[in-house]
């Protein structure tokens, strides 16, 4: 029975979930108080082996959330559960299975990087400590650097060097904040192949945030979205490109740009030029019809290229209403 | 208490001392500067008026004995700091560390560097000036004891602002517990401040530990009452400030503790 609740039971939920800040302090007897909702009233749920994308504009709350995820920061309200247990209840049992990785995050700089691991191994209870460290050092390509301190390695090294230590104690849940922000492309590359076959190999789910669309859109089984703190959409990748309806239409006109710009703008659509090519957005649905009315009002084009909307035509639309 | 975690958070501070020099300069430099510059003057002092007594073994005693509050909880707060230094904070408490354990830690770290420093101290004073604490024996040992707990509750007074107010007031590792200083009577008797200052050193356990350790130096005798005052006073203030720094801690989790590094 206790079996068959656990495969179902999701590895992280998250229930109403609030963050208010105040600008006053307690000494400021006289002043207003004004109260920043960083993150307001959110609900999801991570499944056991799915890789969540949380995705939103710069002061959309992804950090604020990730933080209190981490129990580095006091919710104002609302509850997170972790593998069904309640994390301001058992969080020394909780956090002994998660564990976290942000590019913009430290370790101790003047101690070497094997030392480094050794002391979080300790933290996370790792038992064969040595073989847990060889193994990510070597796995992240940093095992020639494990007698170097922190503060000798570039800002690459060192983000591979915190992805070692976040898979030190195999968490069951991992919160990666741009783990692939530093990282060259190849490498960037390896660590979206290595975290797919933790997912695959392990079960073990990730809420991932990037500013990538396209690593986001390559790793994540499910996204969402804030704004001003708020979910605004939670989705598949291809269901929220879906939401987009409009595709990026560029062709280079030869004839009768005048119509097609008196065309553009009866059917309020916005464009600009680039040289002698016209970029605009435009329903998918109606594109054959649209091509037909301008080839009949004597529009020539040469070129023409139509491009289906990605998760950053998505990101962009929603970032910018 | 995991003493795992525990032995982490000390290992953890141990290689950066071993990698550190400026933590080096701490524990030997300054305590061999100050017996040196110290010991001369008060030679001088002895020298040209005889009726003082004993005066630079007094001074260098209380000299190296202030090193027991100063580096315990020196430990502690730099510790604290390091981990706002190195952006590790956030990485340290998103482990299954639990803040008691990060005590324990500082707290230990706080006595074996005040072991290193004090005998390195006395060392310097018995090279220099033929002054031997050690002739005390274990007399001296319960007022080390209760000098240890001053600098544990210093630490965490100052540790627990620091977490509120983060790194703004981090020169408060350095200056907060000489704030004691004057009121500790470390060089003189608390019957030679001024009436508004005794009173404030008769509730500081550091006052009482210092005049029984002059009468140990000059008696060879331990007064028991400035022992039990002392221990009194630092196991409230100690139960205190504990409360005190998870309070603090609590109110920065609140803030979150992101925003100190």
């Amino acid at each position: 029975m206790f079996l068959v609740y656990n495969t179902f039971m999701p590895a992280l939920e998250v229930k109403n979930l609030k963050k208010y800040f105040s600008n006053k302090n307690w000494w400021q007897l006289r002043k207003k108080p004004v109260v920043i909702k960083a993150v307001d009233d959110i609900s999801f749920t991570i499944g056991k082996g799915e890789i969540v994308g949380l995705l939103g504009p710069n002061g959309a709350g992804k950090t604020t959330t990730t933080q209190m995820l981490l129990g580095t920061l006091t919710p104002s309200s609302g509850e997170i559960f972790y593998f069904g247990q309640k994390f301001n209840e058992h969080n020394k049992e909780v956090l002994k299975r998660t564990n976290f990785c942000s590019a913009y995050i430290g370790l101790p700089h003047r101690i070497t990087v094997w030392e480094n691991l050794a002391v979080y191994a300790r933290l996370y209870e790792v038992k064969n400590i040595k073989e847990r460290i060889e193994k990510f050092l070597k796995e992240f390509e940093v095992w020639p650097l494990r007698n170097k301190a922190i503060n000798q390695l570039s800002a690459g090294q060192k983000t591979r060097v915190l992805l070692a230590k976040a898979f030190l104690n195999h968490p069951e849940i991992l919160l990666l904040d741009e783990p692939t922000a530093s990282l060259d492309p190849d490498i960037a590359v390896k660590v979206r192949k290595f975290l797919l076959e933790q997912q695959k190999e392990y079960k073990v789910a990730m809420l991932f945030t990037s500013h990538n669309m396209h690593e986001v859109q390559e790793i994540c089984d499910r996204i969402i979205f804030l704004n001003k703190g708020k979910i605004i959409y939670q989705d598949t990748p291809t269901g929220l490109i879906r939401k987009l309806k409009k595709a990026k239409v560029k062709m280079v006109v030869i004839k009768a740009k005048d119509i097609l710009e008196r065309y553009l703008k009866a059917q309020k659509i916005k464009f600009y030029w680039r040289k002698r090519m016209i970029i605009f957005r435009i329903d998918e649905e109606i594109i054959p019809k649209a091509l037909y009315q301008l080839s009949d009002r004597g529009v020539r084009y040469d070129e023409i290229e139509i491009l289906r909307p990605t998760l950053e035509d998505f990101f962009l639309e929603v970032a910018n209403k | 208490m995991n003493f795992s975690r525990v032995l982490a958070v000390i290992i953890r501070h141990l290689y950066n001392f071993k990698h550190n020099l400026e933590r080096l300069t701490d524990s030997f430099y300054w305590p061999a500067l100050d017996i040196l510059l110290w010991g001369i003057t008060t030679q001088y002092i002895q020298q040209a008026n005889q009726k003082v007594s004993n005066l630079v073994l007094v001074f260098l005693s209380g000299l190296i004995f202030w090193q027991v509050i100063w580096r315990s909880q020196y430990e502690i707060t730099v510790n604290f700091l390091e981990e706002l230094w190195n952006q590790n904070l956030v990485n340290l408490f998103a482990t299954p560390l639990r803040v008691e354990e990060w005590i324990t830690a500082v707290f230990s770290l706080g006595f074996i560097n005040m072991i290193v420093s004090v005998s390195f101290a006395g060392l310097v004073a018995w090279l220099l000036y033929s002054v031997n604490i050690l002739n005390f024996g274990w007399l001296l040992l319960p007022f080390f004891a209760s000098l240890l707990i001053v600098g544990w509750w210093v630490g965490l007074i100052v540790s627990g602002l620091i977490s509120l107010f983060g790194k703004n007031i981090q020169s408060l590792a350095w200056a907060g517990v000489t704030l004691l200083a004057p009121f500790s009577a470390l060089y003189y008797p608390v019957s030679s401040l001024p009436v508004w200052a005794q009173k404030i050193a008769r509730i500081l356990p550091s006052s009482y530990i210092f005049e029984g350790m002059r009468k140990v130096l000059s008696t060879g005798k331990v007064p028991f009452v400035n022992l039990v005052i002392s221990f009194g006073l630092n196991f409230v203030y100690l139960l205190l400030s504990y409360f005190f720094f998870k309070y603090c801690f609590a109110k920065s989790r609140e803030k979150g503790l992101a925003r100190l590094e």
